[in-house]
């Protein structure tokens, strides 16, 4: 599998359909994003689940791809996207982030394996290169987190939560490797909402302001329940609203680049447009 | 025990919703005097954080009052408003939070029977669902 990737990665540049290809690189037993510009580099280009490109580095709170094209808006660039990754493009490009003109994605899918450990909706990507599809995770029925929460009462969910969200630490991981959260003034750091230096955080405000502001867009990769230090069960709660949001909605975060989300339009699906006066 | 007195907050839009509530006093119509009203210039500024703050800081419900689908002084704010409202319904319930402590209505300028009307209605059910359980959360 990497070897494939390895070789069209060495075809797309060689054969200059790309500038750049962005994808991790190994080096003395550590992962990093990088962005490989020359084919005598690729030996080093790998593929690993505990790493997502897509995600925002703070400071400065910025997408790195969203980085690298407002200072290179010209260059193309080549990406090696998973099903997630790719879903994590398409919502930053409706949100102006990224143009996806200027990004050649190399779709590879997840292993049965890796799909399952990650209850991936899509483990891979609408074009997928390389790499054979494997089974989907429908709906939520099969999770036993989302049946343990749905089976409780008002008051005990309540507690549950109560008693998950107590463990927080603040440490903000939860938004730092969330694709979907790039803006710069955060909510979670405002003192109205939640009293910064101040353990546990507030019970629900804190993670609410996420759950809240995620919730459309949220495109299911589970990288915020990988990262949190203390095992909150956040997924629980963003696998459920990707369900509601399709139901309510009928959209899937990612999955279609024509379809505005729903928070960005009106209720006959018109997309409400922010009219910026000139010269501010 | 005194009956239990629910503190209910109702987010006005300054348009419909604060007028109408304004033509409810001037008419005199009678509704109970839990609620405490704050005005804003759009139902659309309502975040859902705010109702969550609300409730945490102690309030027994939430009111959100905009002006009817397509009298928006902004055009769409309620629009907006109404979406939101929905994520935020299904957030509530998955927290352990009882929806039904949140409602939003359209009430316009015209229409201060009905905010009497809806006034009464949510006090009642506030007062049948009891304190809210979010307040013992705060230590």
């Amino acid at each position: 599998m990497i070897r494939n990737v390895r070789d069209l990665a060495k075809k797309w540049l060689e054969g200059k359909e790309v500038d750049a290809i962005f994808g991790l690189k190994e080096q003395d037993g550590y992962i990093a994003p990088y962005l490989f510009a020359d084919a005598s580099e690729l030996d080093n280009l790998t593929i690993s689940t505990e790493y997502r490109l897509c995600y925002t580095c703070r400071p400065p709170k910025e997408n790195i791809l969203a980085l690298m094209q407002r200072r290179e808006p010209n260059t193309k660039i080549g990406i090696v996207a998973r099903g997630c990754e790719e879903r994590a493009l398409i919502e930053l490009a409706k949100r102006g982030q990224v143009d996806l003109d200027k990004v050649k994605i190399m779709g590879i899918a997840c292993t049965p394996e890796e799909a399952k450990e990650c209850k991936c909706e899509r483990p891979y990507p609408s074009n997928l290169v390389i790499g054979v599809k494997s089974p989907r995770v429908e709906g939520v029925s099969g999770d036993e987190n989302i049946n343990a929460l749905l089976n409780k009462s008002l008051s005990e969910r309540l507690e549950f939560w109560r008693h998950e969200l107590s463990k927080c630490i603040k440490c903000y991981g939860c938004r730092n490797v969330c694709p979907m959260c790039f803006c710069k003034d955060c909510k979670m750091e405002q003192e109205v909402f939640s009293k910064t230096g101040w353990l546990p955080p507030e019970i629900p405000m804190f993670h609410f302001i996420r759950f809240y502001h995620i919730s459309e867009r949220c495109i299911g990769c589970g990288q915020c329940e990988k990262a949190c230090p203390v095992d909150i069960p956040l997924l629980t709660i963003f696998r459920l609203l990707r369900r509601d949001v399709k139901d309510l909605f009928d959209y899937e975060a990612g999955m279609d680049v024509e379809q505005e989300a729903p928070l960005l339009t009106t209720l006959d699906e018109m997309p409400i447009k922010e009219e910026v006066p000139s010269g501010v | 025990m005194a009956e239990f007195e629910p503190k209910i907050l109702a987010f006005c839009c300054n348009w419909c919703s604060y007028a109408g509530a304004d033509l409810a006093g001037v008419s005199r119509l009678q509704y109970p005097p839990n609620i405490r009203i704050i005005r804003l210039m759009c139902s659309g500024r309502v975040e859902p954080e705010f109702v969550v703050k609300a409730l945490s800081l102690g309030a027994d419900g939430v009111l959100v009052l905009g002006c009817h689908i397509g009298d928006c002084h902004y055009m769409y704010g309620n629009h907006r408003t109404k979406k939101r409202m929905a994520i935020l319904e299904k957030i509530l319930g998955y927290l352990g939070i009882d929806p039904r402590r949140m409602r939003l209505e359209w009430i316009s300028a015209a229409e201060g029977a009905r905010f009497a009307e809806v006034v009464t209605e949510f006090t009642e059910e506030m007062k049948r669902l009891g304190p809210n359980p979010l307040k013992e959360v705060r230590a």
